[in-house]
């Protein structure tokens, strides 16, 4: 087939790939607070999900229970199931170790330890892993390579992570987090602190980490989640209101709430 | 989905889509009142008043540049949306439909200066007619448009077979002319060159038809319609056979 003719023949995007993340009917409540009512969504394996939705409609929640981050806090409860790859994560004989090995987190601010590059990266993997000295220095570099940071920090490795800047430090968590080579990379608004040009540096490397990780990426941009993601979930006072493939939801979403958020309706 | 009812939470926007909208309908306003000036002229059998219609076609095209200009800035600087993603792709489309529009109007009057200066043929009257199913094509497809009314669209665009039909039938009034008298054959092939414009008219107005369907519905119209324009079928190079 020639080029034009695969062209003309690939699909969008692939809605029938193998879901990573089966989420049913999960509910959260803090406090007391109903913060999620009912979710229910298949995030696909190797694609990228936005979540979108105004300040308080449970997204970041939502990402949060895929580590079950929450459970470090008292006074929070996760009802329903969120299977991984076929295996419950809210079942509390589900290994939380096993579990932040799998999914990966990276938050809105960078927050790089105050030790050195390299530490940084490797103090994750020494929790996981006993590696040999040049095991770990191959599997910082690969990290830091799959970050798209090595070229920048290669020659200052044993310097402090903190003198790097916003988008570099940014970069840095996202080694951090694929050093344990997880499965799922969760991306809670990780550009919201940074420049334009550090932005597009994050947003070309989730495009390219999406060949080995599933992604699933909040983000208060829908720019942003119209660029880099596949699918995209659009929620709204604790419920999932609309799933689809991204360009569906950009262009030609079903839902009312929907066109109006995206449209900068709603109000 | 049929879009939505609510207003931009920047005000802004929203005057600058209708500003959009506002300037698209005057443009196809100006591009019927083109056609049917065209027509007024040839049967008046003014030439100087042909020429002020030919003339007037930069208007349009200038209406033109400024659409093309305000979508390209509202993709820049709004980033538009599902609907008014699909609103502001519309209107760059359909600028260029009545862009389209306009020159044909404009065609029509240029041959009605050469028509006006040789005797008058019978079949001028016919044109007539077809202009007017054209012009009634246009106006409404303008209302679809500003009124997002997909139905009426719809109907604008199955509407169009009428103006083929009629078309055809003076395609083969011209030619059975021609045969009568090669005389005739200098005129008539005129107001068949002008007739062939308001029919492509017809088939802008058409397309205006498809993107107020898409601009609605976010659906291609994809239906089937019957072509009725049958003057490039083989069978009438049988006419002469058989002179109605």
């Amino acid at each position: 087939m020639n080029d034009l003719a695969a062209a003309v023949a690939a699909p969008l995007a692939s809605v029938d790939g193998r879901t990573k993340i089966k989420v049913r009917d999960v509910h959260f409540y803090y406090n007391g607070f109903h913060a999620l009512k009912g979710v229910s969504m298949d995030i696909p394996e190797k694609q990228v999900t936005a979540i979108i939705g105004p300040s308080g409609c449970g997204k970041s929640t939502l990402l949060r229970i895929f580590n079950r981050i929450y459970a470090i806090y008292p006074k929070l409860e996760a009802k329903g199931s969120i299977e991984l790859d076929g295996e419950n994560i809210l079942d509390p004989g589900y290994s939380m170790n096993r579990l932040r090995s799998k999914v990966g987190m990276v938050f809105q601010k960078p927050v790089p330890f105050p030790m050195t590059i390299f530490e940084n990266v490797a103090y994750g993997i020494r929790h996981h892993e006993k590696l040999s000295k040049s095991d770990m220095e191959s599997r910082v570099e690969q990290a830091l390579r799959s970050s798209a940071l090595w070229d920048e920090v290669k020659d200052k490795l044993k310097q402090n992570a903190l003198g790097l800047s916003g988008g570099q430090q940014q970069r840095l968590c996202i080694a951090r987090a694929i050093a344990l080579k997880p499965e799922v990379l969760l991306l809670d608004e990780p550009t919201s602190a940074l420049d334009p040009i550090a932005t597009s540096r994050i947003e070309q490397l989730v495009e390219e980490l999406k060949s080995e990780f599933t992604i699933v990426i909040v983000t208060h941009n829908m720019q942003q989640a119209a660029r880099v993601s596949d699918y995209t979930a659009f929620m709204y006072i604790g419920e999932l209101i609309e799933f689809g493939n991204t360009e569906k939801i950009f262009t030609k979403p079903d839902k009312k709430q929907t066109e109006d958020y995206i449209t900068g309706r709603f109000g | 989905m049929s879009g939505t009812d609510k207003d931009h939470i920047i005000k802004s926007y929203d005057s600058e889509l209708a500003r959009l909208t506002g300037e698209i309908v005057r443009m196809g306003e100006l591009s019927v009142t083109q056609l049917e000036a065209a027509i007024d002229v040839l049967d008046r059998r003014d030439e100087r008043a042909a020429q002020r219609v030919v003339g007037n076609d930069d208007a349009i095209d200038q209406l033109e540049q400024e659409i093309s200009h305000d979508v390209v800035r509202l993709l820049a600087l709004r980033a538009p949306m599902a609907g008014d993603l699909r609103n502001v792709f519309a209107a760059l489309r359909i600028a260029a439909d009545i862009e389209r529009i306009g020159d044909y109007a404009a065609n029509v009057a240029k041959r009605s200066i050469p028509l006006s200066m040789v005797a008058p043929v019978g079949p001028v009257g016919g044109l007539g007619y077809l202009a007017e199913l054209a012009a009634t094509g246009v106006r409404e497809v303008l209302l679809a448009y500003r009124d997002r009314d997909a139905e009426r669209a719809y109907q604008v665009w199955k509407d169009d077979v009428v103006l083929d039909e009629a078309y055809t039938g003076y395609f083969r009034q011209l030619l059975t002319y021609m045969m009568e008298d090669p005389r005739n054959i200098t005129p008539c092939t005129h107001l068949l060159f002008m007739a062939k414009n308001i029919e492509r008219i017809g088939d802008h107005a058409t397309n205006i038809a498809e993107n107020v369907w898409f601009q609605v519905t976010g659906e291609q119209l994809n239906k089937q319609r019957s072509k009725r324009d049958l003057t490039s079928s083989p069978d009438m190079s049988r006419l002469g056979d058989k002179p109605e």
